[in-house]
C-alpha cells in the first residue's frame, strides 16, 4: 500500500490525550496515530500528512480547545476534498446542543463519544468507521481484515463483485 | 535512489524478450513463428512478473497480434508457404467466442443472485441438514462453497462464506484448531468447486476455448460428467485432510443464520431465471441447445426487466473477458505459426507413456498456478498440449481432450499459497491461520489431487470421450 491511513487526535488535556493515544494503540500497527493540542496544530498536521501523500481515515476531536473549537475545525474539513471523506467523531463532555447540531447538519458527524468513554467502547466505534472507511475509500480490503470488522468487509467484498483469474 | 523498480525490469526483459527473435534465425521455426514467440515471450514473462495488470497484457497480445501477425498487419500482407495470415478479425473476434458469451451470461446471473441475496438465503438452507457437530458443518459448509462456486466466482463465494463463518470462529477458542480447519475449508471447497462447470472458473474456459478452436465442442452436460466425480472425491478428501490435521476440539458449532427469502416481483424473477438457466445448461445434451446460447437467455431477460441495468452493465468484470480472450486468441498464433509445434519437437516425446506426460502436464500446471494466476498457468500450456496431440508427435492414443482436461483441472488444484489463488489471499487476510498452515493442508491436497486427475485421465475420462 503505497498511502497510510491515519487516526488524528485532537485534545487540549495531555491526560486525556494519554489516555485515548493509549486505547488506541491496537490500531497503531495499521493505522499511525497523530496528535495535536488545539486546531490550529491539527490543521498542519493534516496539510502535512496530505501533502505526502496520505489520507486521513479518522479524527476524534475534543470540543472545546484552546482558540478555535472543535466543531468549527470538523466544519472546515468537511468542506476540504481532502478531509470530507474523514470520519468525524466528538470526543467531548462539553458541547452544547447548537454546537451539536451544528456538527451533525455542516460537518456530517459521524459519531458523538461523550467523556468519559470506556475503552471497549470507544475501540468499538474507532473499528465501526474505520471499516466504514475504508469500504468506501479503498480497493483492496483483505489488509484490514485482521484489524477491523472482517464480517463486514467480507460482506462488502461478496457485493463488490470480486473475480477469480 | 532507486531507479530502476521491480517492474520497470520485467517491463525491459519482457521488451527485449519480444524484440531477439526478430534478429535470430531458428532453424526449423517459420518466419511467422518468430514473430508469435516475440509475442509470447512478451506475454509470458509480463504474465508471470505482473509489471502491468495479467488482463493487460492479455489486451497488448491482441493488438500486437493484428499488428504483425494478421492479413491486415505489417509483415504478412500475403499467405506464405509456411503460414496462411489469419485476418484480423479471428483475433478481435476472440472477445465474442462463445466461451466468453458463456461467461458473460454466468457474471451477470451471479451479479443478480448476490444482489438479490440468492447466494445467501440458499447458503442458509442448504446448511440446515449438517446439524451442528463441528465435522459435519465443516463438511456442509464446503459443500455448499463447492456447489455455489461451481457457478459464480469463486472469490465472490469465498468472500460470501467468510461472513458466514467469522462469526463462528469468533465464538470458538483461539486454541481450538477447528478455527483453522473452517478458515481453510472455505478457500479450498472454492478452489476445487470451481472444477465442476465450464463457468465454474476462468482456466476451464482457457481449455474449452482452446479445443472449440480445434472444432472440439464440449458440452456444459458433458463436461460436468467429465468434472463432477473428481470434484466429489477431492472435496471429501480434503475435507478428511482437515479434519485429521484441525481436530475440532468443541463438539457443537452454534449455527445461527438469519435471514428470509426476499418477495418483490424482481427477486422472484431472478430466482426463476437463475433457476432455469442452470437447468437448460446441465441439460445441454438433452436438448442440445448450446450453452452460450443459453447464456443470452438471462442476460436478455435481466436487461429487459431493468434488474440488470446500466451501472450493472458496467460494473460486470470484464477484465476477466479480456483475460480470456486474450489466452485464447494467443493458442490461435501459437499454432497457426507452427510455433508451438516447434516448442514440442524439440522434446522426444515418444519416449514417455502416456502415464508420464498426463503426470507432467498435471504437476506442472498445479506448480505454476501456485504461484502465477490460474488462468495464465492454463493459457501457458494449453498450445503446447494442442499441438502434441494434433502433430501426432506424441504418438497414436494421445488425446487432445484428455491432456487439456488435465491442464485446466490441475490449474484449479494449486492452493498451497496466499498468492495460490484469490480465495486463499482472503483465508489467509483474516489472520485465523497461518501460511504454513495453508502450505501443509495445500500441499497434501495438491498431492492428492495430482494422484486423482492421473488415475481419471487413465481410467474415467476415456470412458467418456470414447
Amino acid at each position: 500500500m503505497d498511502h497510510k491511513i491515519y487516526i488524528l487526535i485532537v485534545e487540549d488535556e495531555l491526560e486525556v490525550m494519554d489516555a485515548l493515544v493509549k486505547d488506541l494503540e491496537n490500531f497503531e500497527a495499521f493505522f499511525p496515530v497523530e496528535t495535536a493540542n488545539d486546531t490550529r496544530e491539527a490543521q498542519e498536521v493534516i496539510d502535512y500528512i496530505i501533502d505526502h501523500g496520505h489520507r486521513i481515515g479518522l479524527i476524534l476531536c475534543d470540543h472545546v480547545l484552546p482558540g478555535k473549537n472543535g466543531v468549527d475545525l470538523l466544519i472546515d474539513l468537511q468542506s476540504n476534498k481532502d478531509t470530507i471523506k474523514t470520519k468525524k467523531v466528538l470526543v467531548t463532555g462539553q458541547a452544547g446542543h447548537e454546537d451539536t447540531i451544528l456538527a451533525i447538519n455542516k460537518a456530517k458527524l459521524d459519531h458523538y463519544i461523550s467523556k468519559p468513554w470506556t475503552e471497549k467502547g470507544l475501540q468499538e466505534v474507532v473499528r465501526n468507521q474505520l471499516t466504514d472507511y475504508v469500504i468506501e475509500n479503498e480497493k483492496n480490503l483483505l489488509s484490514y481484515m485482521q484489524i477491523l470488522d472482517a464480517e463486514k468487509l467480507s460482506e462488502a467484498m461478496r457485493t463488490k463483485k470480486m473475480t477469480d483469474h | 535512489m532507486k531507479i530502476f523498480s521491480k517492474n520497470h525490469v520485467s517491463i525491459l526483459i519482457g521488451i527485449i524478450g519480444f524484440i531477439i527473435p526478430f534478429f535470430l534465425s531458428i532453424p526449423g521455426l517459420s518466419e511467422a513463428g518468430h514473430v508469435a514467440l516475440s509475442i509470447f515471450i512478451i506475454a509470458a514473462i509480463f504474465w508471470m512478473f505482473e509489471p502491468v495488470p495479467i488482463y493487460a497484457t492479455s489486451i497488448m497480445v491482441i493488438l500486437l497480434q493484428v499488428f504483425f501477425l494478421s492479413k491486415q498487419g505489417v509483415l504478412f500482407p500475403e499467405a506464405t508457404a509456411e503460414y496462411t495470415p489469419n485476418g484480423y478479425t479471428d483475433f478481435i473476434g476472440t472477445l465474442a467466442n462463445p466461451i466468453i458469451i458463456l461467461f458473460l451470461g454466468g457474471f451477470v446471473l451471479a451479479d443478480a443472485a448476490v444482489k438479490y441475496d440468492l447466494d445467501k438465503n440458499l447458503t442458509r438452507i442448504l446448511l440446515k441438514p449438517f446439524g451442528s457437530k463441528p465435522k459435519f458443518i465443516i463438511l456442509g459448509l464446503m459443500v455448499v462453497t463447492g456447489l455455489l462456486s461451481a457457478f459464480m466466482s469463486n472469490t465472490a463465494t469465498t468472500a460470501m462464506m467468510m461472513t458466514v463463518i467469522l462469526p463462528i470462529i469468533a465464538k470458538t477458542e483461539v486454541s481450538d484448531p477447528l478455527r483453522i480447519g473452517l478458515a481453510l475449508s472455505i478457500p479450498f471447497a472454492a478452489n476445487i468447486g470451481g472444477i465442476a462447470t465450464p463457468i465454474g472458473t476462468p482456466p476451464n474456459a482457457v481449455v474449452i476455448g482452446a479445443l472449440s478452436n480445434q472444432g472440439i465442442d464440449i458440452a456444459f452436460t458433458e463436461w460436468m460428467i467429465l468434472a463432477v466425480p473428481l470434484v466429489i472425491v477431492v472435496l471429501f478428501v480434503t475435507w478428511l485432510v482437515l479434519l485429521w490435521m484441525f481436530k475440532p476440539e468443541t463438539d457443537s458449532i452454534p449455527m445461527d443464520l438469519k435471514g428470509t427469502f426476499q418477495k418483490n416481483s424482481s427477486a422472484i424473477l431472478v430466482y426463476l431465471v437463475f433457476g432455469a438457466t442452470v437447468i437448460l445448461w446441465v441439460t445441454e445434451s438433452l436438448h442440445g441447445i448450446g450453452s452460450s446460447i443459453i447464456a443470452l437467455i438471462p442476460v436478455t431477460i435481466l436487461a429487459l426487466t431493468g434488474i440488470l441495468d446500466k451501472d450493472g452493465i458496467r460494473q460486470l468484470p470484464w477484465e476477466v473477458l479480456w483475460l480470456v480472450a486474450g489466452g485464447i486468441s494467443l493458442g490461435i498464433s501459437m499454432e497457426g505459426t507452427g510455433l508451438a509445434e516447434w516448442i514440442i519437437t524439440n522434446i522426444e516425446w515418444s519416449i514417455f507413456s502416456p502415464i508420464f506426460m498426463i503426470i507432467i502436464f498435471s504437476l506442472v500446471a498445479i506448480v505454476m498456478s501456485n504461484f502465477l494466476s490460474n488462468t495464465v498457468s492454463a493459457t501457458l500450456l494449453i498450445p503446447l498440449a494442442v499441438s502434441l496431440a494434433t502433430s501426432g508427435v506424441a504418438g497414436e492414443g494421445f488425446s487432445l481432450v484428455l491432456i487439456s482436461l488435465v491442464i485446466g483441472v490441475s490449474a484449479s488444484l494449486a492452493m498451497m499459497l496466499p498468492i495460490s489463488t484469490p480465495p486463499n489471499a482472503i483465508a489467509i487476510s483474516t489472520g485465523t491461520l497461518k501460511t504454513k498452515h495453508m502450505t501443509r493442508a495445500g500441499l497434501v491436497i495438491g498431492l492428492f489431487g495430482l494422484i486423482m486427475v492421473t488415475l481419471y485421465a487413465l481410467f474415467y475420462w476415456p470412458l467418456i470421450l470414447n
